[in-house]
């Protein structure tokens, strides 16, 4: 839509505004932006779906649309489950592994296991929440139900998944076994990361010094360690991140009269069916009381963080902890990205691609982990290249769609700029892995280094020193120039290249795109004053 | 829209305050989860809280004559806990090395022992000591170049550290700076080698008078 010159803007401001162009548009985009944005919110709450209570018609014929009524179902079947545990579970370390044990063999009725079952109820009820959530997000995106208007449905259903990988992890301590301690301590160590921005980003010194990262740790555990303080406050947090939404949820229903759930009873039986049986089929694993001495080999944690847990293998670590941060964020940008008004499977391919990629990556590093397959010098270029693959086959095929759909010359539809973009990060990362990776450096320095120290030309001392001088960073752009001097230009003057490429990419792609941004407005504002004129001419 | 605009941009300004006072009650709302932070501006800045060190005795002289001689010990830290018992004894599990006579500073007793604390500077898990080059090739990822000496591994994401080799990083530890420290990252994602701590040879026995914060205990 184009913005027009607000009635509240004082005339002298609104002189300096030229009557169209690109100039235009921008001023009137930034003096807009607040109302526009208040705008925006008000209608995408107005379209908000949670739990397809707003697809009550198609849920009839269509399967898919019963995702969202099974997953509130399956959420209520926790909190019940969770309630009824809470009687016997004790939160404090010295004995909440043992009430559980309690819950789990003593609470028994005749010869039913009330409390294993209960406690199953509660464990698959949460592995079903997960991934109900995650279907309908899926549903979601390669429906293209994000689209028109229908953002904020996306958005809070990816919210509402991660509250409850949260709560999946809060609710895992509270068991107090080997793996809820390990799997806690690396996700409380992340944060930690946040401090060390490294010093050439800007803001980064200033970031580190307001220790946020170390802050936000120690808000969550309690204090300096995981002890008895984690115990409490994940336990607060674990009921907490169930309540509040859900109380959102049931006044949204109840101010709008919707239907809760757009499932039949069968259906709910059914589920809840599911649930109990494989909480009597496989009874929920306790494990080993926690111990801070003693990490298990290798360590697991709930299936759902499992590819996540390979990714951190398969990375710096505050690489990985932005990256980790980062994909809900990343998932959003493809979302805003995605701007056409089209639907339908074929006629998107992009974020078809996407979904599919990231399906992939989740299912194969959750294998990788479980095997304990990880080499980050072999693997971590791989998926990186298989991204940028995946992205250009959805680009090949959405740019066939385009041509077809406005039988267009092939320039005039190839984003040329994008495609060079994406080719350059996929050889950028072969670069980085090659000259980056601190293992493969020491492997490959150690040969040069055994036959300086063998030939006598050096001690091992001294040659360790070199090394450790000659080794690039993994900030390709601050390679010490020790390393120039020791013959390794060659990466420096091909990263030299690809950051000049991505410059090149991103400001020419800019400079296109707003051109033709601003002269799209403009036709748009043409159209405009004409329909204004004869009203004009009447008045 | 175009009313709505005016409405809107009302609407806008009054909000201001609301949001300043929300800010406010978050800082009060912060201050609840830590309490140990000051109040202002400067508490979003502070240091974040530090685990308190006391001396403690935890091997003999005497158990680690030959080199390679290792020892894992429990170090009991005084931890910071947000609730009414404000402390918490944090179990911090440690390895003191005896190194071989080619590492060490005939001048400097201390230089004969590594101690370092096992809690790995990746993302916290406890790492070990790897005696045999088939385990740490085949179990951690790392062909190490000979002579074969042991190393500390870590099991979680196969982190290798050297113990006789030294990586530079500024730091201090019961008010000394140091400018690098035992136990070089040779392989894996760890930024920086293990976290250390200050000790004295007293009685025949090695007493831990301080430890590096930072990480979770
Ligand atoms: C308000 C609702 C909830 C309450 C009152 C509650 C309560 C509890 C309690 C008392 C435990 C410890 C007992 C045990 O492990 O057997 C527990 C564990 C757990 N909770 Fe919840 N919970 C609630 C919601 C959720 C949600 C929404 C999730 C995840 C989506 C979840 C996931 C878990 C998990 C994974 C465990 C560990 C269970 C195990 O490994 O056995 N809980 N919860
Ligand atoms: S925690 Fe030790 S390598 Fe990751």
């Amino acid at each position: 839509m184009v913005n027009q010159v607000p009635t509240w803007l004082p005339a002298r401001i609104a002189n300096f505004i030229p009557r169209q162009g690109l100039l235009r548009h921008l001023l009137l985009g930034l003096i807009c932006a607040v109302p526009n944005l208040v705008d925006w919110v008000a209608d995408r709450w107005n379209k908000m779906d949670l739990f397809d209570e707003t697809h009550v018609q198609e849920a009839k014929t269509n399967p898919w649309y019963s995702l969202g009524g099974m997953w509130y179902w399956a959420w209520i079947l926790v909190i019940i489950s969770g309630v009824i545990l809470m009687i016997y579970y004790i939160p404090e370390t010295s004995i909440s592994f043992r009430s559980i044990e309690n819950i789990q063999s003593n609470w028994v009725w005749g010869a039913i296991p009330i409390g294993a079952m209960v406690r199953g109820i509660h464990k698959y009820g949460a592995d079903a929440f997960i991934i109900l959530a995650t279907m309908k997000c899926y549903r979601i995106w390669f429906t293209g139900g994000y689209k028109n208007g229908r953002e904020l449905s996306f958005i809070v259903a990816m919210v509402l998944l991660i509250i409850g990988m949260y709560s999946g992890l809060t609710g895992y301590l509270l068991i107090w076994n080997q793996r809820a301690l390990w799997a806690t301590k690396v996700m409380a160590t992340f944060p930690t990361y946040l401090d060390q921005n490294p010093s050439y980003l800007p803001l980064g010194e200033f970031i580190n010094a307001t220790n946020q990262g170390k802050t936000t740790a120690q808000v969550l555990l309690g204090g300096t360690s995981i002890g008895p303080a984690t115990v409490t406050r994940f336990y607060a947090f674990h009921f907490m991140l169930s309540f509040v939404p859900m109380i959102f949820f049931e006044l949204r229903v109840y101010n709008r009269g919707f239907k809760r759930m757009n499932i039949s009873n069968w259906a709910k039986l059914a589920v809840f069916g599911v649930i109990l049986a494989v909480a009597i089929l496989i009874p929920a694993a306790q494990g080993s009381p926690a111990n801070p001495e003693v990490t298990p080999n290798p360590i697991l944690s709930d299936w759902y963080f499992l590819a996540m847990y390979h990714m951190l293998k398969l990375q710096d670590p505050y690489l990985a902890t932005i990256l980790t941060v980062g994909i809900p964020v990343l998932v959003l940008l493809a979302l805003f990205l995605d701007r056409r008004p089209e639907t339908e499977w074929g006629k998107r391919q992009i974020a078809n691609w996407i979904g599919i990629g990231g399906l992939i990556y989740f299912i194969v590093f959750s294998f990788l982990i479980i095997e304990g397959i990880a080499d980050i010098h072999r693997d971590a270029p791989l998926w990186y290249y298989s991204m940028g693959l995946f992205l250009l086959i959805g680009y090949f095929q959405d740019w066939a769609y385009v041509m077809k759909r406005d039988s267009a010359k092939w320039w005039q539809t190839f984003h040329v700029f994008f495609v060079v973009f994406i080719l350059l990060c996929m050889s950028a990362n072969t670069l980085y892995h090659y000259f980056g990776d601190i293992r493969e450096w020491n492997n490959s320095a150690k040969a040069l280094m055994e036959q300086m120290a063998g030939g006598g030309a050096m001690t091992q001392d001294a040659a360790y020193d070199l090394l450790e001088k000659t080794r690039p960073g993994l900030n390709l752009w601050h390679t010490p120039a020790a390393t120039v001097a020791a013959g390794k230009p060659k990466g420096m003057e091909l990263w030299l290249f690809h950051v000049i490429g991505w410059l090149g990419c991103i400001v020419a792609g800019t400079v296109i795109g707003l051109a033709r941004w601003g002269a799209k407005r403009d036709a748009e504002l043409a159209v405009l004053e004409a329909k204004a004129k004869p009203k004009a001419a009447g008045a | 829209m175009q009313e709505n605009t005016r409405r809107f941009l009302l609407k806008t300004i009054t909000s201001l305050p609301i949001v300043g006072g929300s800010v406010l009650a978050m800082h009060a709302i912060l201050r609840f989860f830590k309490p140990t932070m000051v109040g202002g501006i400067t508490g979003l800045m502070a240091p974040p809280d530090e685990a308190g060190s006391a001396l403690q005795a935890v091997a003999q002289v005497s158990e680690l004559t030959k080199p390679w001689d290792f020892k894992d010990f429990i170090y009991v830290r005084k931890s910071v806990e947000y609730s009414s018992r404000k402390w918490q004894g944090a179990k911090i599990p440690g390895f003191v090395v005896r190194l071989p006579d080619e590492f060490v500073d005939p001048k400097d007793e201390k230089s004969k022992y590594v101690v370092v604390q096992r809690i790995c500077p990746h993302l916290g898990c406890t790492f070990n000591f790897i005696s045999n080059s088939e385990e740490l090739a085949g179990g951690y990822n790392y062909k190490a170049p000979p002579p074969f000496h042991p190393h500390f591994a870590c099991p979680c994401h196969l982190s290798v550290y050297d113990p006789t080799r030294p990586q530079p990083i500024a730091g201090s530890v019961a008010g000394k700076a140091f400018d690098k420290l035992p136990g070089k990252v040779v392989s894996g994602p760890a930024p920086r080698p293990p976290r250390t701590m200050a000790f004295d040879i007293k009685d025949g026995q090695i007493w831990i008078t301080d430890t590096e914060g930072g990480g979770v205990g």
